[in-house]
């Protein structure tokens, strides 16, 4: 670590433009070998993401790594690049978060020199035609204005509260983009944004599997020929205080309701606080879990719909995936609560029983026995994060990003025999609270929701077929559990204008 | 080699159990049947500490033949979860969680699967739960009632897709006897009157759920011994009793079909076009062919996709599926059009692709290059015990085994020239056609 800090310090020194054609310093590299691992995992981690996008540009970032993921190379067209691949049953793609873009591909090694000089093509040698752009941007544009708008309210509902609670900062905005962002994208914005970030100061290689030095030293000269510059540092994002519970409701002819809410967060993995509260976060909701409690009360017990979960970072993609994601890490995190769709008439009383439950817990904590089973749960649970080489090495660019010294999924099992219920407990106090949370809302009749949430009506709810006394009286205290909601703090917005710019 | 073989008979000596050596399938693997027809599938393999464990049930929505019932594979999978006298739901979950299982499951069209990753040290727990609820399942009424809101939250959060409502619009026009007419999430009209199905549940679970239907394939960091011995511990007193359904096959389609379907909202059409194929079967020349040919015609190397993808952008989505099912699939082609004028032209192109396919002979090297594709992409595939498991699963719900895996990856090999131009004519006629156009409602 020291040595690592002494170089940062030697390369902060010497100027950009006398490093040209150096290679890039393979201690850099983040290495994962494997040695009977017959393939070979890249994922060249390049320091830019969506809170890059300039302002009226949002969806570069996005676009500029399909680009060079998906396009023609000024060696290959993208039919060419496509046929050539093909044999080796190999590829590469680029993924792109708030504030990092992964390419990434892997290989079995009986086709490594085929392979490689094609993924190199793809990060020096882009060819950035406009047949590309116009292909690209089109995919772009359906998947703003009619997928998430239309074919997944789940994720529409995720996108609106992302966009919401970090609204007029870097973060402010998916990394899919806005349609008028994507739609003014020229071929000249993509080239301009290439050169600036995707610079050999702005690269981390990360390289895992069967591979051997021979390769790591081929990949630093080959990188080498990036082009120079350091892109300014994006300030980390400020979202403005939450005040009370802000909503924004969708309003279009949904069959069901879906509920995203949450707030920012400060604490990041790595931390001692993240551990605990990693614990709080599992017993309230671990991803697509029945561990979940919000799962059990609203799924469980009363059958409302298919999944509630709770995250304390950012998890795109979430109704896709199994395990959390890497490579989506972030400066600033952010609280969420997922409510799947729940039947339209029990939206309200849906919202109402999640909270009461977040309120619960953020009043009383952990019980010790919740504490202890969570602990227990989380200490083996953390081991099918990352079962594969290519997840495992995700995990290491991720902890080059955090800053965190050694491995954050070891940590992660370690803390589970160290952190103590008052530790868990006192961290849900100092970062968790009830009372200011935006709310998003996908729904139809998007007034009328708005009327019964400022006026704060009852929401009881009635079953089809028969439910135990215990659940029954317990839904007496959620139909009418207090969400005071001001009316100028409700935006109802049609479907149509949502993610416009 | 002949060390493995030496020691195979050994195992089939002193166990009942054979351990098989392959040439393609790159882990040695161990296979016995209880006497109740279990059949356990071990696969020791380098995994750090972890074990995948699946639970296979050879029956899936295919099997609901009875009217009314469509989605009950499904919707019992749920049951699966609520618990035992033993060990009821809640103390099941909190076992589970108490490991730090990563447990879930999933239904097909033809097998239900139960999956568990879990640490080695907590594999004879898992045996006894996971035989327990097969053997012991019991819930009240009124938590299959519960269940039944799940399982209907899981269609409504899935419906708002066009590709639901093109599945469920295809399957119920080209089929007109076999249950592969119905999705596996079913029909909406059913899923609503599940909560009445109580009664019917447990006849579901007394027919199906028997030692004859069900296959366990265990991978990882495990000792195939021990492992073994748990599992004829823990399975050996389950109870014959498995009752084949009564599936009415397909009768061949005489005539080209076709239907719309309006999405409520807003999407780029999409075309369907659908033929009757052949079920899984790796003796089928013809058929495992046509399991190229789908990729050769329209995946991303072919000529269709670079002329209407890349060079036209006529489509975002072009693809073909050719599946691997019990009974007659729909070996289909499907286009996401950008612009509704163009759909006819895209339509016209599939069948001129076809037709080139019936009349001329593929390239070889492009042939090769596939095959060759084919066999990395499996390999690199079975990386972890999960995929192995997982990877097997379809194979064995429909063959029983894993054996059969040998078997195709050779037939794929043994693919002809000829053979592609024997599938095209054989398989893409327009009698056993059928097309559907799906539209959005707003533009």
């Amino acid at each position: 670590m020291k040595a690592m800090l002494a170089l940062c310090l030697v390369l902060f020194l010497i100027p950009a433009a006398m490093m040209g054609g150096q290679p890039v310093d393979t201690r850099a590299f983040v290495q994962l070998p494997v040695k009977n691992d017959p393939t070979i995992a890249f994922r060249l981690w390049f320091k830019v993401g969506s809170q890059n996008d300039p302002k009226g540009k949002e969806g570069l970032a996005s676009l500029t790594g399909q680009m060079l993921a998906d396009a023609s190379t000024t060696h290959n067209t993208y039919a060419q690049v496509i046929d050539r691949l093909y044999p080796l049953a190999a590829g590469y793609t680029a993924s792109v978060s708030t504030e990092m873009t992964i390419i990434s591909g892997r290989v079995h090694k009986d086709n490594l020199a085929a392979y490689y000089p094609l993924l190199m093509d793809a990060v020096l040698a882009p060819a950035f035609l406009q047949e590309d752009l116009d292909r690209i941007k089109s995919q772009a544009l359906n998947n703003l204005e009619t997928t998430l708008r239309y074919a997944s309210d789940e994720e529409l509902g995720k996108a609106v509260l992302y966009n919401e609670v970090y609204a007029g900062t870097p973060y402010g905005h998916i990394v899919a983009g806005t349609v008028e962002g994507v739609k003014s994208i020229t071929l000249d914005d993509v080239k301009a944004f290439y050169k600036t970030h995707y610079t050999r100061e702005n690269v981390v290689p990360g390289i895992g599997g069967g591979f051997d030095q021979e390769l790591i030293d081929r990949l630093a000269r080959d990188l080498s020929a990036l082009p120079a510059g350091s892109p300014a540092a994006v300030p980390v994002a400020e979202p403005r205080t939450i005040e009370g519970f802000r909503v924004t409701i969708v309003d279009k002819d949904a069959p069901a309701t879906a509920i995203s809410m949450g707030f920012p967060m400060n604490v990041l993995r790595g931390s001692r606080e993240w551990y605990a509260l990693a614990i709080a976060n599992s017993w309230l909701g671990e991803h697509r879990n029945a561990s979940s409690h919000l799962y059990q009360v609203i799924r469980e017990e009363r059958g409302l719909n298919y999944g509630d979960y709770s995250y304390i970072e950012h998890f795109p993609r979430g109704g896709f995936a199994q395990m959390p994601p890497q490579n989506a890490a972030r400066r600033k995190q952010i609280f969420e609560i997922w409510i799947r769709p729940v039947p339209r008439e029990a939206g309200y009383f849906a919202l109402r029983a999640a909270l009461r439950e977040f309120n619960h817990l953020v009043e009383h904590g952990l019980s010790e026995s919740e504490f202890a089973l969570t602990r227990s749960f989380l200490r083996n649970y953390v081991l099918h994060y990352a079962p594969t080489t290519m997840q495992r090495l995700g995990y290491a660019l991720d902890d080059r990003f955090y800053g965190i010294n050694g491995s954050h999924l070891e940590t992660f099992r370690k803390m589970m025999g160290e952190i103590t219920r008052d530790e868990v407990n006192a961290s849900i106090r100092k970062h968790w609270q009830f009372g200011n949370m935006h709310i998003a809302v996908i729904t139809r009749n998007g007034a009328g929701f708005r009327d019964a949430l400022v006026a704060g009506t009852p929401s009881p709810i009635t079953y089809k077929t028969a439910k135990p006394e215990s659940v029954l009286n317990v839904d007496k205290q959620i139909e009418v559990f207090p969400v005071p909601v001001k009316r100028e703090n409700v935006k109802v917005v049609p479907v149509g204008e949502v993610l416009q710019r | 080699m002949k060390r493995i073989v030496g020691y195979c008979l050994i195992l089939l000596l002193l166990t009942g159990s054979v351990a098989m050596a392959n040439s393609f399938f790159p882990y040695a693997y161990t296979k016995e049947v209880l006497p109740n027809g279990l059949t356990i599938f071990v696969i020791p393999m380098e995994s750090p500490g972890l074990v995948a464990y699946y639970s296979i049930v050879r029956t899936g929505s295919r099997d609901e033949y009875e009217p009314g019932k469509s989605g009950f594979a499904h919707f019992f999978e749920h049951m699966m979860f609520r618990g035992t006298e033993k060990y009821p739901g809640p103390v099941y979950d909190s076992l589970m969680t108490d490991i730090g299982a990563d447990a879930n499951a999933y239904t097909t069209d033809d097998y239900t699967a139960y999956h568990l990753n879990f640490a080695k040290d907590d594999l004879e727990k898992v045996i006894e739960l996971e035989s327990d609820r097969f053997q012991n399942l019991s819930y009240a009424e009124r938590d299959f009632q519960t269940e039944a809101g799940a399982v209907y939250g899981e269609y409504r959060k899935s419906i708002t897709s066009p590709f639901a409502l093109l599945n469920e619009k295809m399957q119920d026009v080209a089929y007109d006897m076999h249950t592969y007419k119905h999705t596996t999430i079913g029909f909406e009209a059913d899923i609503k009157k599940m909560p009445e199905g109580y009664a019917y549940s447990k006849s579901f679970y007394q027919r199906y759920y028997r030692p004859e239907n069900v296959v366990l394939v265990i991978a990882g960091d495990i000792a195939v011994q021990g492992t073994l011995a748990l599992v004829r511990t823990y399975y050996g007193g389950w109870t014959k009793g498995y009752v084949p359904p009564t599936i009415n096959a397909e009768p061949p389609q005489t005539g080209e079909r076709s239907a719309g379907v309006t999405y409520p909202g807003r999407t780029l059409p999409v075309l369907d076009i659908a033929y009757k194929g052949d079920r899984f079967n790796p003796d089928n020349r013809t058929y495992v062919a046509a399991l190229l040919l789908g990729d050769l015609a329209f995946g991303e190397t072919s000529e269709l996709y670079k002329k209407l993808y890349i060079q036209e952008q006529k489509v975002d989505i072009l693809d073909a599926s050719i599946p691997v099912k019990r009974d007659t699939p729909l070996f289909e082609i499907v286009a996401r059009v950008k612009k509704e004028a163009d759909l006819d032209a895209v339509r016209e192109a599939v069948y001129a692709t076809l037709l080139q396919y019936q009349t001329t002979l593929v390239n070889a090297r492009r042939l090769e290059d596939l095959k060759r594709r084919q066999r990395y992409q499996f390999l690199m595939n079975l990386d972890t015990p999960d995929r192995v498991a997982g990877g097997l699963a379809r194979f064995v719900a429909i063959t029983g085994g894993i054996e059969i895996v040998e078997k195709l990856y050779a037939a794929i090999d043994a693919v002809t020239l000829e053979d592609i131009r024997t599938a095209a004519t054989r398989y893409f006629v327009p009698e056993g056609r059928t097309v559907v156009v799906l539209k959005g409602s707003l533009q």
